[in-house]
């Protein structure tokens, strides 16, 4: 069964009276209990592109321009504001990359897993609080009893991460976008919180949207990976045929920075150049520029996205892989 | 918290004392013998010798000044020229209106400043804000003499609504129905301050609703209304607190102007009264009762500051 | 960027800011050319035309002596913006020492600092109620305790800026390169101090007006002769049954006048370095 299902998504940033693409025509499917993980430098869309399926995008310079979101049949761009409120953070829930600043220094955190449970569910205050303890043992926060009334600043990155994601689950949501859930952290709380998220998946069902910049954590945790450069889907396939086949130059540039992965780098040392800055107008190819394959059909044709294999996209004049 | 609180409070000590000390040192930049001038002009030389000898005028001026505090924490301010009665008693007489005054002041700019201030920042850019932003301007630079006489001309005089001066005990005749003297003057004084604290309140809120926990409050699918008070304001009354709490200490000072407009028997008009007078003792004694009010009140923001953020009390 | 397009910039798409500045430069020629432009002389009493509504030839009236309100608000212009900017003067040169002087020479700046800190227990309007005590009533008086009031404000403020700043690289390069510590303050520091202090000009200067037109109402400030707006209103005052309108024109005068300098400042303090912004209040 299709959960999620996003058709031709383009989103545009306003900036100084006109209107820049930021997205481009990003499509793509997450079946139930699938983890999807979209892949790129920090830049590329990637997060906005989260924050437009979770509807967070208002009140920001980012605008939706075109395509939809559909999620559990239902068009989200079509939804009024106050239905729209009713599938965030019940159905669909969202965790961030920063657990220090994510969470609100003046509450305790018992409140603010609460306050979501509170928002979609009539439960008592005494029913309320049994489920953020059982929620609190779920995502292995040792003495729940105790961490129930503490403050975010009394705890460390790696408790406040799976505080987080106590948050997102306490309404069981369908689908769990995680935007860098592991970036702040120490390296082998990364592992971790990492493998948490995979078994409350394996007991709960869900979806689950990845986003990171570090193509190591992708491959060990998702069935399908989306690859974006610049706004676009550069190459989109199941995990292990994009791995045992990688077709689009980018990717391959990607891989081979790897072993550089903790930190969120602005660029990756395998691919020369760095990220093109929104206004920057790239001819071709967007990646051209930086691509160790390019021709000179790469500087006037930009690429549309081709089949290399059965359900293997991607979007590039001279795909690396074998062709099949 | 506690022992919080007992740090801060001794770290006033030095503050109190250096201020304490420019407050004694005030009759004495007043050119003339101190004797004589806390005595005022009627005073016989025998009067002035005594009054010499008691503040130890021919010893050094660390001593006078040592013998000036022990009388002061004693409850000992001296004498008005004007009364003839014991300084403490004279300020008492004023502390019922400005006390009253204050807060009902307060009650306005809390009343008026916060919800415009909210609605300010959650509307930030429409006209709404544009209005009540430029507004809250325009309103901090009135004079407020001239906004309270306007006031008395439209609201007691006009309409007859309010009495235009004075302000009878709570104690007289009439009871609470008094307050209605201090309606017009609370007003006049809360106009500029509920301004500040509007344009305070807009800051602080958009500040904080860029911070990355508002946008997991959004994430939970509340209400934009409940995202606002629960999680942007009440980040942002951290730092206005403190602005309440300055302006509430300054306002028994401030109100000098409004006092003296308002024909109000408070201490702000009693400063002035007083200076005109050139009734010393209740001058010296006014200042340091002010100044230590100020910095009691802003010790009490300090400690409110620490119960309001988590993160400040634990240290 | 050159002068002339950071100022445009200041102004672009900020119609009252732009509106506030005109009626600055309208004081400010008022003010210059009082002389020229007054029809009477501020100070000549008519005992036949007391209390006379606006019209001819007393185009906003006469107050209880008969002398023109005209004339008076023209010159009053003057003592407006003599009072504004004596009092900047005098809080940024003082202020702004003791500030930068504090935070560059740590020993001296405890001592200064705690000193500034004592004056600031004092509330403002009693601070300088208590200083106009010990001095007589005139022009310059007044000038000198506004100042001294908004020096120790300023001095706080640029004593945290100037901190900010002396952690920066530039500064001990300049060191390295072997600069004097008078080069350093005034050649490295001060340029970088300079937009957030015209800001803080811009905001005393408004201080100012409501100061002293306070002071000029409580009997402590300009002597009651001299033609000053606060002193229009506080004479009048008791006239205002009778003929309102010889409040209304000096205080529309002292409220347009804050209000544009207000406008101003909040604008020039919206395209200084983002670093300084919060340090510096205002309205």
């Amino acid at each position: 069964m299709v959960l999620l299902d996003i058709r031709d998504l383009d989103l545009s940033i306003a900036r100084g009276g006109e209107l820049l693409p930021v997205v481009q025509g990003i499509s793509f499917t997450v079946e139930e209990n699938e983890t999807l993980g979209i892949v790129g430098e920090s830049g590329c869309g990637k997060s906005l592109t989260a924050l437009a399926i979770m509807g967070l995008l208002e009140g920001s310079a980012v605008r939706i321009a075109g395509g939809s979101i559909h999620f559990q049949g239902r068009n989200l761009l079509a939804l009024a504001p106050v239905e729209r409120r009713r599938v965030m953070g019940e159905r669909m829930a969202m965790i961030f990359q920063e657990p220090m600043t994510s969470l609100n220094p003046v509450y305790r955190i018992g409140d603010q897993i609460g306050e979501a449970i509170l928002q979609h569910r009539r439960m008592s205050r005494k029913q309320v609080h049994e489920r953020v303890l059982e929620l609190l043992d779920l995502v292995r926060i040792p003495d729940p009893e105790r961490l129930i009334d503490s403050f975010p600043h009394q705890m460390s990155g790696g408790q406040r991460q799976r505080v987080m994601i106590a948050m997102a689950l306490a309404c069981d949501p369908k689908l769990l976008i995680a935007d860098e859930p592991t970036t702040a952290l120490d390296v082998t709380v990364q592992k971790d919180v990492l493998e948490l998220m995979h078994s409350l998946q394996t007991r709960t069902g869900m979806s689950i949207v990845l986003i990171s910049h570090d193509l190591a954590v992708i491959a060990e945790t998702c069935d399908k990976v989306a690859v974006m450069y610049r706004g676009r889907i550069v190459e989109h396939a199941a995990t292990s045929a994009l791995f045992s086949n990688m077709s689009h130059p980018y990717t391959l540039g990607l891989l081979g920075s790897i072993p550089a992965h903790d930190q969120d780098v602005e660029w990756l040392d395998a691919i020369p150049g760095r990220v093109p800055t929104l206004d920057e107008l790239i001819s071709g190819c967007a990646f051209h520029p930086r691509c160790f394959a390019a021709k000179d059909s790469c500087r006037t044709v930009d690429p549309v996205a081709a089949a290399v294999a059965p359900a293997h996209f991607v979007r590039c004049h001279f795909p690396q892989g074998n062709s099949t | 918290m506690l022992v919080y609180a007992l740090n801060r409070t001794l770290t006033l000590v030095p503050t109190l004392l250096a201020a304490s000390f420019l407050v004694f040192m005030f009759i004495h930049l007043i050119p003339g013998d101190p004797a004589s001038i806390l005595l005022g002009d009627a005073a016989t030389p025998e009067e002035v010798a005594e009054l010499s000898r008691e503040l130890g005028l021919d010893e050094p001026l660390w001593t006078q000044y040592a013998l000036w505090l022990a009388n002061v924490l004693q409850g000992d301010l001296g004498t008005s020229v004007f009364f003839r009665e014991p300084v403490l008693s004279v300020i008492a007489s004023g502390a019922e209106t400005s006390i009253l005054l204050a807060t009902m002041t307060m009650l306005w700019i809390v009343l008026f400043g916060v919800p415009i201030g909210i609605v300010s920042a959650i509307r930030q850019g429409s006209w709404v804000d544009q209005a009540t932003s430029g507004g809250a301007m325009l309103f901090a630079s009135v004079p407020t003499f001239w906004l309270g006489l306007y006031l008395i001309l439209i609201f007691s005089v006009g309409l007859g609504w309010f009495p235009s001066s004075g302000f009878p005990s709570l104690a007289d005749e009439g009871g609470a129905s008094n307050l209605r003297y201090l309606v017009l003057p609370s007003l006049t004084l809360a106009a500029p301050n509920a301004a500040l604290i509007i344009r305070l309140i807009r800051a602080s809120m958009l500040d904080v609703s860029r911070e990355d926990h508002v946008r997991t409050a959004r994430a939970k699918g509340l209400h934009p209304a409940r995202v606002a008070i629960k999680h942007i304001f009440r980040n942002a009354l951290i730092a206005v607190s403190a602005a309440f709490g300055f302006t509430f200490a300054a306002l028994v000072s401030e109100a000098v102007v409004t006092e003296t407009v308002f024909s109000l028997p408070g201490i702000g008009r009693l400063v002035v009264q007083s200076i005109l007078r050139r009734d010393y003792p209740v001058i010296q004694g006014v200042i340091l009762i002010i100044v230590v009010f100020y910095m009691v009140i802003n010790l009490l923001v300090d400690l409110a500051y620490a119960s309001l953020d988590p993160r400040v009390s634990l240290k | 960027m050159s002068v002339p397009a950071s100022v445009a910039s200041v102004f672009r798409g900020r119609v009252l800011a732009t509106a506030g500045t005109c009626w600055l430069l309208v004081v400010g020629i008022a003010a210059v050319g009082a002389p020229l432009l007054a029809p009477f002389d501020p100070l000549e009493f008519d005992p036949f035309v007391r209390l006379s509504e606006p019209g001819w030839p007393h185009l906003l009236g006469t107050d209880h002596f008969g002398r023109d309100s005209l004339s008076r608000a023209i010159y009053g212009a003057r003592m407006a913006i003599l009072i504004g900017s004596g009092s900047v003067l005098i809080a940024l040169v003082a202020g702004g020492l003791i500030g930068m002087l504090s935070a560059y020479f740590v020993r001296l700046g405890h001592f200064l600092m705690r000193v500034v800190d004592v004056l600031m227990a004092f509330p403002a309007l009693l601070l300088a109620l208590v200083l106009m005590t010990l001095l007589d009533r005139s022009v310059l008086n007044t000038i000198i305790v506004i100042g001294i009031v908004y020096a120790t404000t300023t001095a706080r403020i640029l004593f945290g800026m100037t901190l900010k700043l002396k952690r920066d690289v530039f500064v001990d390069a300049a060191i390295c390169s072997g600069a004097g510590h008078a080069s350093i303050l005034f050649r490295h520091i001060l340029p970088n101090l300079v937009s957030p202090m015209l800001v803080q000009a811009s905001f005393i200067f408004a201080f100012a007006q409501l100061q002293a037109a306070a002071l000029d109402f409580l009997g402590l400030g300009l002597p009651p002769e001299v033609p000053s707006w606060g002193n229009m209103l506080s004479e009048e005052r008791v006239y205002v049954t009778r003929a309102p309108w010889l409040l209304i024109f000096p205080g529309a005068l002292i409220i347009l006048s804050v209000f544009s300098m207000n406008l101003v400042g909040d604008a020039l303090r919206d395209n200084i370095d983002p670093r300084f912004k919060d340090d510096i209040a205002g309205v």
